[in-house]
């Protein structure tokens, strides 16, 4: 039931009656409303002072920095409160051990590729032509649970990965020239589009995985580096399909989003502020929206399916029950 | 759950240092709509909270402050006659 704020508007941001109020600098305000909130964007110039991050601290609000393009820069992480040395040590022990390390790695890719599947299987039910393309996925799949080390599995997931793309291009109703995955800088709509959305899923992990005990920068499937939340990226991973691949395609396919939303001149790279605020706004909505959970038996919302991610990985963690990668069930 | 709050402090003694402070608690919680009016989502255990935090001010002889509440947004239409104040509730600025 919590929010999250996304704040375009360059401003001020200061604590004021025991909120956190945004101000333009015409005048106009926001009151975010503290015992409401779960985590603050920034996308426009902001300033702010010790005492705002003081309060947000207290609050355990964790905020995330964009810069003017768009990019995903930073967070501001509060101090952790939910913190336990016994699931820590336990993390580590996971990623240090190395077959134990690929058991979670593996669930990770095996969720993340049915997930992919039931995408390009969804399109192919709605008429599009991806007989050639399942039939690669089913196969590759199949390798997944043979794979020796992380290495060999990063290789699978690259294959999944660049099969699937090949089915972008008869998904989406757009003409667009999109091949292949291309980062720093993007080089067409998808492109772009998919540097977005994926920044804010790894955003929302990071904001879930805030709340469980779970360290973020202790990783599986990615490899735990220094100055990242890498925990976020794995988890991300499984998401991805579901919250990114199927966005984009039905922003492109309704035309919601179009050549008119990107600039030019510099090769579709960057959005304009109002394509911004539209995909956050589809963005935000999916999140929201909810499904009837199978075991839980009431309704989850899609970012609750994170929340749900992190506690299983606790679980299979501590020994209790096996980790069971998040797969599409609808 | 989503709620509307509205209340009426009485000016008689210390009526303004209670309004300000009605006014401040009901902020964290619910955005503020018009004058004495709030409203949001909230969950039962914040709404609790929130009037433990209200009744350390309210006078239960003097003041009050009523909610409505609607199981889910959805369940609620909202029109608005004269200025449209949609952008109010809005998560985005």
């Amino acid at each position: 039931m919590v929010e999250s704020y996304y704040l375009f508007s360059s401003g001020e941001l200061k604590r004021k009656d025991n909120v956190v109020r945004m101000t333009a600098p015409d005048g106009r305000f926001k009151d975010i409303k503290i015992e409401m909130t779960r985590d603050i964007y920034l996308f426009g110039e902001t300033s702010m002072n010790t005492k705002c991050l003081n309060f947000l601290s207290t609050n355990k609000i964790p905020m995330h920095l964009f810069n003017y393009y768009g990019y995903y820069t930073g967070s501001f992480y509060p101090k952790e409160v939910n913190i336990s040395g016994n699931l820590l040590i336990r993390q580590v022990e996971h990623y240090t051990d190395e077959t134990r390390r690929l058991i979670i790695a593996k669930e990770i890719i095996y969720s993340a590729s049915y997930n992919i599947y039931r995408n390009v299987r969804y399109y192919h039910q709605r008429g599009k032509d991806l007989e050639t393309q399942l039939d690669q996925l089913k196969a590759l799949r199949k390798l997944i649970s043979r794979a020796k080390n992380i290495q060999e599995l990063m290789g699978i997931e690259g294959n999944i990965h660049q099969v699937y793309y090949t089915c972008w291009a008869i998904v989406v109703n757009q003409k667009i020239d999109f091949q292949k995955r291309v980062k720093r800088p993007p080089d067409n709509m998808i492109n772009t589009l998919i540097s977005f959305l994926n920044s804010l899923v790894y955003t929302s992990c990071l904001s879930e995985i805030y709340v469980s005990q779970l360290n973020p920068t202790i990783s599986y499937l990615h490899s735990a580096s220094d100055r990242r939340f890498s925990l976020s990226l794995d988890i991300a991973e499984i998401f991805k399909p579901i919250l990114v691949d199927r966005l984009i395609f039905s922003l492109l396919n309704k035309k919601v989003i179009s050549e008119s939303d990107f600039d030019t001149e510099s090769n579709f790279c960057y959005l304009k502020k109002n394509a911004q605020q539209k995909i956050l706004k589809a963005y935000n909505e999916r999140l929201e929206k909810t499904i009837k959970h199978r075991e839980l038996k009431r309704h989850i919302s899609y970012r609750h399916l994170m929340r749900l991610e992190c506690y299983k990985l606790i679980k299979h963690l501590m020994n209790d029950k096996n980790y069971e990668g998040f797969k599409i069930w609808w | 759950m989503y709620i509307i709050l509205i209340y009426d402090i009485s000016t008689e003694g210390s009526g303004a240092r209670i309004s300000r402070n009605v006014f401040k608690i009901c902020k964290k919680y619910l955005t503020h709509v018009q004058k004495s009016v709030f409203e949001g989502e909230l969950t039962q255990s914040k709404l609790k909270k929130l009037q433990i935090e209200l009744s350390e001010f309210i006078r239960d002889d003097m003041d009050s402050v009523v909610v409505f509440n609607s199981t889910q947004r959805r369940w609620l239409k909202k029109d608005f006659w004269g200025m449209n104040e949609e952008e109010k509730t809005s998560t985005f600025f």
